[in-house]
């Protein structure tokens, strides 16, 4: 008797480490950003490379309001179909023909060249500017924007690339506004945007 | 009970052994740029039969390659993985494959696809065989 008493406390013992263990741990072990951001830094000055190989300063935007999406050109599905969406809803939007700057930034420089990227902002018959840079100035502004973005092995010997998919807004004076995600509908991020074009 | 609900529980999870009868809609792609070779194609196939199918793979015209992918996301963070174990169609229903969802890549593309171009798939289903899919090339706007 005394012998299964002490082998229940035993197995209420290891229950109660594991819910210790499962209450204590991380809920979410994939980093959405590399650095916790405080909302006010996010964004700053940057330097990148343009479609044509020459330099593209942040100084170009002064003024304008503008969208950033980080992505890739081998990204079949969520980039096309994200910036396509952006150019809809610019359309959308009516107010004048470029109410807003829409710019792709590449998480794949080692495959993504000035002509890569330029090319692949042509796709979408409206103004998309496609940067890119080395993979140190890459990261440097993952970092001020708070993307993440990891390499993944396929089985065809290449690699995809996971990434963060929500776009930044970023008002005239520079000051970022907000975020549209692909699950967000089109009458909230159609708010958003009018907010940053007032 | 327990044991009725175990064998009801058993008895959905198990798969309908009729024919199935599939039909292949609306297959699109998105158009590339010169330089670009990879894009990924769209389609509705809708399983008329009594019987559940899959879809186990999926072929491009050589050099292209396609797999069959779904793209999830969470937490903001946008992730594409392969689906090994194919793409389940059971009887009486129609499975999109979407933008941000299920899809077929398309990697390794020899020349551009334009728009009005037509692309040629086959795909192989576990019970249906083979089937040949002309997917419709669209503008990237779109």
């Amino acid at each position: 008797m005394q012998r299964v008493r002490i082998i229940l406390w035993a197995l209420v013992a290891v229950a109660l480490a594991a819910f210790a263990f499962l209450m204590l741990r991380p809920v979410n072990e994939t980093p959405t950003q590399q650095q916790p951001l405080a909302i006010s830094s996010i964004g700053g000055p940057f330097t990148l490379t343009g479609s044509e190989g020459r330099p593209f300063s942040s100084t170009a935007l002064a003024a304008k309001p503008y969208a950033i999406f980080f992505g890739f050109t081998h990204c079949p599905d969520v980039c096309p179909t994200t910036l396509a969406r952006m150019v809809r809803l610019r359309q959308q939007l009516g107010a004048g023909d470029r109410p807003f700057e829409i710019l792709f930034v590449t998480v794949d420089p080692e495959r993504d060249g000035p002509a890569e990227v330029g090319k692949y902002a042509e796709l979408f018959n409206s103004p998309v500017t496609g940067l890119t840079g080395s993979p140190a100035q890459i990261e440097q502004v993952k970092k001020q924007f708070g993307i993440f973005s990891q390499k993944v092995p396929d089985s065809s010997g290449g690699y995809s690339v996971d990434h963060t998919a929500t776009v930044l807004l970023f008002d005239r004076k520079g000051d970022f506004s907000g975020t549209i995600s692909p699950e967000e509908g089109d009458k909230a991020a159609l708010a958003k945007l009018k907010r940053i074009t007032a | 009970m327990k044991r009725i609900l175990l064998a009801a529980l058993l008895l959905a999870s198990c798969s309908k052994s009729g024919t199935a009868d599939l039909q292949i809609s609306d297959a699109s792609a998105r158009e590339t740029v010169a330089g670009q070779t990879a894009t990924a194609a769209y389609m509705t196939i809708h399983n008329r039969g009594a019987g559940d199918d899959r879809l186990v793979s999926v072929e491009a015209a050589a050099p292209a390659k396609a797999m069959l992918h779904v793209s999830e996301s969470s937490d903001g963070i946008s992730r594409m993985r392969e689906m090994d174990a194919g793409l389940a169609l059971p009887a009486g229903a129609a499975v999109h494959l979407k933008p941000g969802g299920t899809h077929v890549m398309i990697t390794g593309l020899g020349a551009p696809l334009r728009a009005s171009d037509v692309m040629k798939l086959r795909l192989k289903f576990e019970k249906s065989g083979p089937r040949d899919v002309d997917v419709a090339v669209g503008a990237g706007g779109r």
